[in-house]
Parts: C-alpha cells; sequence; structure tokens
C-alpha cells in the first residue's frame, strides 16, 4: 500500500504544484523586469477573484464571465500597484518600492473585505466531473485542467519570450536595461506591461485555485504571495522553467510532508527546505550557472 | 493618565523595538523579514524563566534578549553572505520556522497548583509577573520606555562613532567598505547580533505586558510592519522608526477616526509619503539639517 500511497500524494502534490507554478511565473516576470519585490502581487490576484466571487453571488454571472472579470481585475489593480510602487521610485529606492506594495497589500485586502466581508464565499466549480481512475490511483479531472493549463500558460509565455518582438524586448529590460533603453526601447512601457500581464497571469491562476475549491477565504492574498515566492526562490530566481520546476517540487513536498508528517510540519518543511537552499546553494533548482547572474539581480533589490 | 492611553503608549513602546531591530539591519544595507522571531524568542523564553523558573524580572529580560541574540548570531553565520531577496527570504523562512515551532512546543508544568507553560497553538498564558508582584500599568510602562530610552541612547551615540558610521557606509557601498578596509561580515554580524538582542528585548517586555504570547503575535504581518515604520519614520535616524509606530498605532489605530478603513487610509498614505521621501520622514538630509538647525540654535545662544 506504501508504494501506491506514495504514488497517490506525488500526483496530488503535482497538481496542486501546478497552481504554485503558475502563482511563481507571474512573481518571475515581474521580478524579472523590476528586479523589486511585490509584495502586493497575492493582494492583486484576491482583489480579481473577490470581485469574480461577487459578480457571482450577486448576478449568478456564468463561468466563464467569472474568468474574464477575475483576469481583468488583476490586471487592472496590478497596474494600480505597477503605478503607485513602481513606476514613481528610481533605481536607488528598491526597498521603497517593496514597503509601498506591502501598504498596497494592507489597503487591497481591507478594500476586499469591505465587498465580501465573510471569510468564506463560494465559487463555482470548474467541472463536476467525477474523479478519473487510473489503476489504484485517483485524479481529480479539474486537477487536470489546472495542469493542462498551466503547461499551456507557461508554454504561451515561454514562446512569447523568445519569439516575439515583445518578448524580445522583456528579455532586453530583463538584462540591461540602460543598454535597451538605448537601443530604443521604452523601457517604462515594457515594464508596465510586462507588470499587468503577470497580473493577469496571477489572477489565471487565483480562478483556478479558487475554481479548484469551489470556495475562497479571506487568506487567498497572502497565500497566494508566500506560496509564489517559495515557489519561485526554489527554482531559482528569473527562469520561467525554474517557476514550473520550483511550483511542482513545492506542491510534491507539501503532499508528502502532509500525508507523512501533518498540516504544521508540512508548512515547516516548505520553509525549512527554502532556508537550507538559500544558505548552502542560493542558486536554487536552475543550479550554480544562473547563480551568478541571479544575485546580481538580487544585489539590486 | 487613564488605562486606555497608557495601553497604547506600552504598545507603542514594545512594537519600537522591533522597528528598531529592522532599522539596525536596514541601515547595514539588508532587508528582514524576520525580525519577528527573535521577538518571539525572546517572549518565549523570558516568559519561561519568570513562570517555569521564577527568575527576577531583570534576569529573565536579559536572559531572553542573549537567547535571541544568540538565535541571531547562528541564523547570520547562515544568511549573512547573502543580500537582497535572498537574504529577506532566508530569514522569512527562518521566522516561519520558528512560528510553526512555537505551534508544536508544549512545555507544561504544575507551578504553584497551577499547571502553566507554552500550550502549542494556544499559546503561553498567565505570564503573571507584573500582576503578582502589583506593578500598576503606569509603573509597568515606564519600564518598557525606561528600556527603550536606554536602547536608543546607546544606538544614537553609537551612530556618531566609528563603528555608526562604518555601519552605514556598509549600507551604502558593501564594495567600497570592503576596499576601504572595513571587515564587512563582521559589522554585519554585529549588527544582526545587535537587532536580535533588541528585538528579543520588546518580546520579553511583550510577553509580560500582555500576559500572554502565542505563535499568532509574530507572524510576517510584525516583521513587515517593522521594516514599514522605518522606512516610514526615516532612516536618518534611530528616532525614525519610533516616529512611523507614532504614526500608525499612535495616530491611526487608537484614535479610531478611520474606523474599518484604517488600512485603505494608511495603505495610500505610506505609498504615497514613500513617492514624496523613499527613505522616509526623518532620512539623513532632512536630520542633518535639523542638527545644523540645532547647532546655531546652540551657537547663537553662546
Amino acid at each position: 500500500m506504501a508504494a501506491v500511497d506514495l504514488a497517490q500524494n506525488t500526483l496530488d502534490g503535482l497538481m496542486i504544484g501546478s497552481s504554485y507554478a503558475l502563482l511563481a511565473i507571474g512573481f518571475t516576470l515581474i521580478f524579472g523586469v523590476m528586479r523589486r519585490l511585490n509584495l502586493a502581487y497575492g493582494p492583486t490576484i484576491m482583489a480579481g477573484v473577490y470581485l469574480g466571487t461577487a459578480a457571482f453571488i450577486s448576478f449568478g454571472a456564468p463561468i466563464l464571465v467569472i474568468l474574464a472579470i477575475v483576469v481583468i481585475g488583476a490586471a487592472v489593480v496590478g497596474l494600480y500597484v505597477e503605478r503607485l510602487c513602481f513606476r514613481p521610485f528610481g533605481e536607488a529606492a528598491r526597498t521603497a518600492s517593496m514597503v509601498a506594495s506591502f501598504a498596497l497589500w494592507m489597503q487591497i485586502e481591507e478594500a476586499a473585505m469591505h465587498l465580501l466581508p465573510r471569510h468564506m464565499n463560494p465559487f463555482p466549480p470548474l467541472l463536476s466531473a467525477p474523479p478519473l481512475q487510473i489503476g489504484p490511483l485517483l485524479l481529480r479531472a479539474d486537477h487536470l485542467v489546472m495542469l493542462a493549463a498551466t503547461l499551456l500558460i507557461a508554454g504561451a509565455v515561454t514562446y512569447f519570450l523568445a519569439r516575439t518582438r515583445f518578448g524580445l524586448a522583456i528579455r532586453a529590460v530583463i538584462d540591461q536595461p540602460r543598454a535597451a533603453a538605448i537601443v530604443g526601447i521604452h523601457v517604462q512601457r515594457v515594464m508596465m506591461l510586462t507588470f499587468v500581464l503577470a497580473s493577469a497571469v496571477g489572477g489565471l491562476a487565483g480562478f483556478l485555485i479558487a475554481a479548484t475549491d469551489a470556495q475562497v477565504t479571506a487568506m487567498i492574498g497572502m497565500w497566494a504571495t508566500t506560496k509564489g515566492l517559495v515557489a519561485m526562490m526554489l527554482g531559482g530566481l528569473g527562469s520561467v522553467k525554474g517557476a514550473i520546476a520550483g511550483g511542482l517540487l513545492l506542491g510534491v513536498l507539501e503532499a508528502h510532508a502532509q500525508w507523512f508528517l501533518g498540516p504544521q510540519v508540512r508548512d515547516m518543511v516548505a520553509w525549512g527546505l527554502l532556508f537550507v537552499l538559500l544558505a548552502f546553494w542560493p542558486g536554487g533548482l536552475m543550479g550554480s550557472k544562473a547563480l551568478d547572474r541571479t544575485m546580481a539581480v538580487g544585489r539590486r533589490v | 493618565m487613564d488605562g486606555y492611553l497608557i495601553t497604547i503608549l506600552s504598545n507603542i513602546g514594545m512594537v519600537s523595538f522591533v522597528a528598531l531591530s529592522a532599522y539596525i539591519l536596514l541601515l547595514s544595507g539588508q532587508i528582514s523579514f524576520g525580525q519577528q522571531a527573535y521577538f518571539g524568542i525572546g517572549a518565549y523564553v523570558a516568559g519561561i524563566a519568570t513562570v517555569m523558573w521564577q527568575w527576577p524580572l531583570a534576569g529573565a529580560l536579559l536572559f531572553g534578549s542573549l537567547a535571541a541574540g544568540a538565535a541571531a548570531g547562528l541564523v547570520g553565520l547562515a544568511t549573512l553572505r547573502l543580500s537582497g531577496i535572498y537574504f529577506a527570504m532566508a530569514t522569512l523562512a527562518f521566522a516561519e520556522i520558528m512560528r510553526i515551532a512555537a505551534e508544536l512546543f508544549v512545555y507544561r508544568r504544575d507551578i504553584g497548583g497551577i499547571e502553566s507553560g507554552p500550550d502549542g497553538v494556544d499559546g503561553f498564558r498567565d505570564i503573571r509577573y507584573f500582576f503578582a508582584n502589583e506593578f500598576s500599568p503606569l509603573e509597568t510602562c515606564l519600564i518598557v520606555y525606561a528600556l527603550l530610552a536606554t536602547v536608543l541612547a546607546i544606538l544614537c551615540i553609537i551612530e556618531r562613532t566609528r563603528a555608526g558610521r562604518m555601519l552605514r557606509q556598509i549600507g551604502e557601498d558593501p564594495l567600497l567598505a570592503e576596499v576601504h578596509g572595513i571587515n564587512v561580515m563582521s559589522v554585519r554580524m554585529i549588527a544582526a547580533l545587535a537587532a536580535g538582542a533588541v528585538a528579543g528585548l520588546g518580546g520579553g517586555l511583550y510577553a509580560h505586558l500582555m500576559t500572554y504570547v502565542e505563535p499568532k503575535s509574530f507572524d510576517i504581518m510584525l516583521g513587515v510592519h517593522a521594516l514599514a515604520y522605518g522606512l516610514i519614520g526615516g532612516l536618518g535616524t534611530a528616532f525614525g522608526p519610533i516616529l512611523g509606530v507614532l504614526i500608525d498605532i499612535g495616530l491611526l489605530e487608537s484614535t479610531r477616526i478611520f474606523h474599518g478603513y484604517r488600512m485603505i487610509v494608511f495603505g495610500g498614505l505610506v505609498a504615497v509619503l514613500l513617492i514624496v521621501r523613499p527613505r522616509g520622514l526623518l532620512d539623513e538630509v532632512a536630520v542633518s539639517r535639523i542638527r545644523r538647525a540645532l547647532r546655531r540654535r546652540r551657537d547663537a545662544g553662546d
């Protein structure tokens, strides 16, 4: 039976991990172009999800409309965060950006609580199909949709970064903002659009998570920020592949730790792994090759 | 003075210790999301010392502060070579590990017929030293401020010495400081030890004034708030973080004028304030202006 448990945990972990991966992709895009930490990332997602939930509760909006509201809501709130916390600050004031984004975290969360004061709210489920049976293993259909959506979005983001003109501009800004400006890239516009894009990806992640749970709690903002951050750090900063690897690893690790050690120790294991990785192997999963570059980026926070 | 005012003043005093702790590290150029861990360690250790071991308060506070400092030293060994977001995340990871460890920590004993001690998620209740020794709220508040004044005085003196200038230079540009012959690692280590001890002292006071401490009391919110206070109040002087605490707790929380909308107002206010003054109200420029004005007045008086 132990082997079946291990396989089932790993499978569940991969499914949950795919939502962490989506959160980490958004985080890593913002960190890549801004080189500053956006603590209001989770609350941005919360704002989108809460707007969608409010539409569901008040008008019984269909699920595709809710999806649109969540993604657009997150993108708009993301724009607000960018305008207030990132646009006004130059190279010198990275800490100020971070603290300002924390201030907006508090603000957005309180605004969301005014919109929906209850701790827990219903959210329309993605699918109501019964779980699939693969041999002795069970697989929830909506989890499969989440995994597929993650891979699709990760593929789209990678393609977008690697193959389109705007993606090239983003990579140029990530590598050398000043050089990018010299060759005629509108750096501030690229930063803003990347920020909005990342917030929309975050909104999509929030939608998938809420729909799989069929509920939203007031903890989703804090949850998205911490899980996204840990997944991003585990994978190594500034890489979409690292974000996916980090998210999946975090999911699998948590699933096993929860099964064998209980929910409190589960969180401790994730933080403990992060601490050990940072102390002894700060490049994350992408290894020491990425270390020099990411340390250089990290120094500028 | 009425009880409500004294409670608010005591709260401002206790949170100031964590704000100062984050400020010390900010000066050395390190952003820590985890100073709440040392606050928690100080609170638990000092509480255990008075309740379980029947120590006097001064010894318990000192021991709690030393334990927090020692923990900060150990964490520093593993994390101080990191910088930026890496350091911030490593300190946060440690703080979360400590918070969950406190949720699992049970150490119950029969003390004078009552079972007391830390009890996992329920926290550590009945830390009744002040009650048992018949301290009035005013007296406890004075103890908080006497200790805070001592810490502030030490910080202000250090900032005017060579060591203080070294700390600021490292914060400005660690590479340049290294070139100037400053041992960046050891100065940062001393800063981390001091920051841990200051937070631990605040935690010990908190446990005794509140009569209880629970793992929730030192979650990430306390740590990030502490960081924010320094940036709101200003990084030019040790009075900056205290001004930040005064603005948040003193002005917004206690007056209750924005009840239910406090965070909406405070969040917007802080964001706009930081645009105008990215290093806070009392930043280096403001502080040197004030110093010059004071000196001129003193000279004119002579």
